[in-house]
């Protein structure tokens, strides 16, 4: 399975390519060492590890979501992918075990693609800075122990969710009432809900409670092991032919776009039945409403836990959504397989800008329906204007990168050192320009707004040139492998 | 003019010569088989010929257009049945036909798709989503998609795979009805029987080169059947290896 795991990726990037990342990640921590004591002038190191943990925790989240996927590769085991989960079709080996071996593989797999080499990084970079070995070992131990409990969690919710629709809501608003509580309330700590970070706070270069670090590590072995041993318990597959009739959608589908003519108008119609039919819409909401909910979260914790005033406004926050709204393209491109493509008279090219429109339509509802919200909750309704523009072009040139970049691999070509790097410098410059203007807006509003219109102009313009480039990109590749 | 040219075809992936100087002539109205074992590169010629897949070297002309340069001329006026039955996972039956009849721009869409589904006797499962279908059914609908809009060239890869044999007759009867009105078939198929009874040129590949092409007459002398030529051509070693 580890070996499957790694060709899967490596059969898109290339093995070198793909080798690369986890030096990337490296090379990327060591410098993180090397300029963490600078940092420490403007953050603590308490609000440093909180970052860490939740970004681990959201990193073990998003890996955990196999137990969907699992039933998508069974779903489409006639075509050309072919993967391990369907043994228990042909070997004599229950669902329950694959998928407990899914579960170790990608715990083995992630753990060794981004935590090892990140911890190494931080090695290396102590024979400069002279940090302690045994207190980069218990992070190390911590931000594992964090990710496996973001890995049982987003196991079992989504085992819950292939059972029941109605429990997995029950679990999804359970895990945000706990992270209410701790956010909002202030009526529990953070590490009630991911022990390790408990752990990570009673060792050093923190504290040095022994006891305590024990009873958290406990607690969140347990924690883990609880959450594995009920997703065990709870899988099940549910494939096999059914004989339900369906409604003829496409067509009337294909009447409510008529704005659209000719080839678009029919692909985007069935990008809307498959988007119905697979019951995607529900997984995007939640992918793409979490990550803003942590966001909102981290932020009241900064503000208010911490007593840091730092000025997040309206702006900052629609900036961030269109950042995180790209999540909606790449599940686009994981509805179904596009083989069949390959014997009509369309491109590569032209389904991902049908992807690219089925995206903003998706997205602009959802995230302008957000940003109002922030906005009124904020007390800044005077910015919402700005908000809103700041937010449709973010997305606008977020959907553009990753479409550019990815084509209809998104999840793929991200494993790929060179991809993700544009990836980042082409995402990581305007973040950081749009969120030093946003916080700029209160000292000097035209100073500001001047910025954000030479900011948002240029993404504009880069939109134009990266939309334009598709064509020659991946006019030449095919539908199939 | 021949209606297929396809002329020193090398295709390599990564140093694996799938294809090595492949040359193809296909006149209007021949049903051409291509055979050969597996691996030998039969559904890579077929995606060459159909413009999903560049060749390395070589020149392909499909009915008067260069492939390499005008991939979606040629799929715009050709049927694909590809070997690997793979519709789209969500759409019903009827959907389906209705999206390939869209895209490819049909009029009398209702009426085609009644057709189809009548042919494949599809019409009780026309509400049924693809992921719920037999493998069977799929075939049927991946058929019934290639042949919808009437082209006058079809490519085949394995068609007569997943039919019970009422079908498989059905679809035989079909072709050469299909052929003697001025068609044109391309075929790969591993069934031997039935494309010796329907194939007038033939070609057979082996580790990427064609070892033998002609009409039928020339390739079975002396009342040899395909299946004894093939082995005799290509199954040498592996049959001397069983032995």
């Amino acid at each position: 399975m580890l070996k499957e795991e790694f060709r899967t990726h490596a059969s898109y990037s290339g093995q070198e390519r793909f080798l690369t990342f986890p030096v990337f990640v490296f090379f990327l921590a060591t410098i993180f060492g090397m300029t963490l004591e600078s940092m420490l002038e403007r953050m603590t190191l308490t609000e440093m590890a909180f970052m860490t943990h939740m970004s681990v925790f959201v990193y073990g989240l998003s890996v955990g979501t196999f137990g969907l996927m699992g039933k998508q590769y069974l779903e489409r085991r006639y075509g050309r992918s072919n993967f391990l989960v369907a043994m228990p079709y042909l070997l004599p080996i229950s669902f329950r075990k694959t998928f407990l071996g899914i579960y170790v593989r990608d715990a083995i797999f992630y753990v060794c693609l981004l935590l090892i080499p990140a911890t190494m990084g931080l090695v290396l970079s102590s024979w400069y800075t002279g940090y302690s070995l045994t207190s980069i070992g218990l992070f190390f131990a911590s931000i594992m122990l964090t990710f496996m409990v973001g890995l049982s969690l987003s196991f079992f919710a989504s085992v819950v969710f292939i059972r029941s629709v109605k429990w997995f809501m029950v679990v999804t608003f359970a895990v945000i009432a706990a992270f209410v509580a701790y956010g909002v309330l202030g009526v529990i700590g953070i590490e009630t809900i991911i022990p390790s970070m408990g752990l990570q706070l009673s060792v050093r270069p923190f504290e040095a409670d022994a006891g305590m670090a024990i009873v958290y590590a406990a607690a969140a072995v347990a924690e883990v092991v609880v959450l594995t041993a009920l997703s065990y318990y709870l899988v099940e597959i549910r494939i096999g032919i059914t004989s339900r009739q369906y409604e003829d959608l496409l067509p009337s589908y294909r009447a409510r776009v008529p704005v659209l003519k000719g080839l678009y108008r029919t692909l985007v119609a069935k990008e809307f039945v498959d988007l119905r039919r697979s019951g995607t819409i529900a997984k995007m909401f939640f992918s793409f409403v979490l990550p803003l909910l942590f966001l909102s979260l981290t932020v009241w914790f900064v503000n208010y836990g911490l007593s840091i005033p730092v000025g997040f406004n309206s702006v900052f926050y629609a900036a961030m959504v269109g950042f995180v709204s790209t999540l909606m393209y790449s599940w686009l491109n994981n509805i179904d397989l596009v083989e069949y493509y390959s014997m009509l008279p369309v491109t590569v090219p032209q389904l991902i800008r049908v992807r690219m429109g089925v995206f903003l339509v998706l997205t602009l509802g959802i995230s302008a329906f957000f940003v109002i919200a922030i906005s009124a909750v904020n007390g800044d309704l005077e910015l919402l204007w700005l908000a809103l523009v700041v937010m449709f072009v973010t997305s606008l040139y977020m959907v553009a990168v990753t479409a550019y970049l990815t084509g209809l691999k998104t999840n793929t070509f991200l494993f790929d050192t060179s991809v993700l790097g544009k990836f980042s410098v082409m995402s990581f410059l305007p973040d950081v320009g749009l969120t030093i203007l946003s916080f700029s807006l209160v000292e000097d509003w035209y100073f500001a707004v001047t910025g954000l219109a030479l900011v948002l102009g240029s993404m504009l313009i880069t939109t134009w040139i990266l939309y334009r480039g598709i064509d020659a990109k991946w006019s030449k590749t095919a539908f199939s492998d | 003019m021949p209606i297929i040219e396809a002329k020193s075809i090398v295709k390599d992936f990564g140093g694996m010569k799938a294809l090595n100087d492949v040359t193809i002539i296909v006149e209007k109205g021949d049903f051409f088989g291509f055979f050969g074992p597996n691996g030998a590169g039969k559904t890579t010629l077929i995606r060459i010929l159909t413009g999903q897949l560049e060749p390395t070297t070589g020149t392909v002309q499909v009915l008067g257009v260069d492939v390499v340069k005008s991939p979606m001329k040629v799929k715009e006026v050709i049927g694909i049945v590809p070997e690997v039955e793979s519709p789209p996972t969500y759409l019903t039956a009827h959907e389906y036909l209705y999206f390939v009849a869209k895209v490819r721009n049909l009029d009398k869409v209702d009426d085609r798709i009644e057709e189809w589904l009548s042919f494949f006797d599809l019409e009780s499962k026309k509400g049924t989503i693809c992921k719920d279908m037999s493998k069977g059914m799929r075939q049927k609908l991946m058929l019934a998609s290639a042949f919808m809009h009437e082209p006058e060239l079809l490519f085949l890869d394995e068609p007569f795979i997943n039919l019970d044999p009422i079908y498989q007759k059905i679809l035989r009867d079909y072709l050469e009805e299909y052929v003697g009105k001025g068609g044109t078939v391309f075929m790969c198929s591993h069934i031997l029987e039935i494309a010796e009874r329907l194939c007038n040129r033939l070609a057979i590949v082996n580790l990427g080169r064609v070892v033998a092409q002609g009409t039928k007459e020339d390739l079975l002398r002396n009342g040899e059947s395909l299946e004894r030529v093939f082995l005799r051509t290509v199954g040498g070693e592996a049959l001397r290896r069983r032995s």
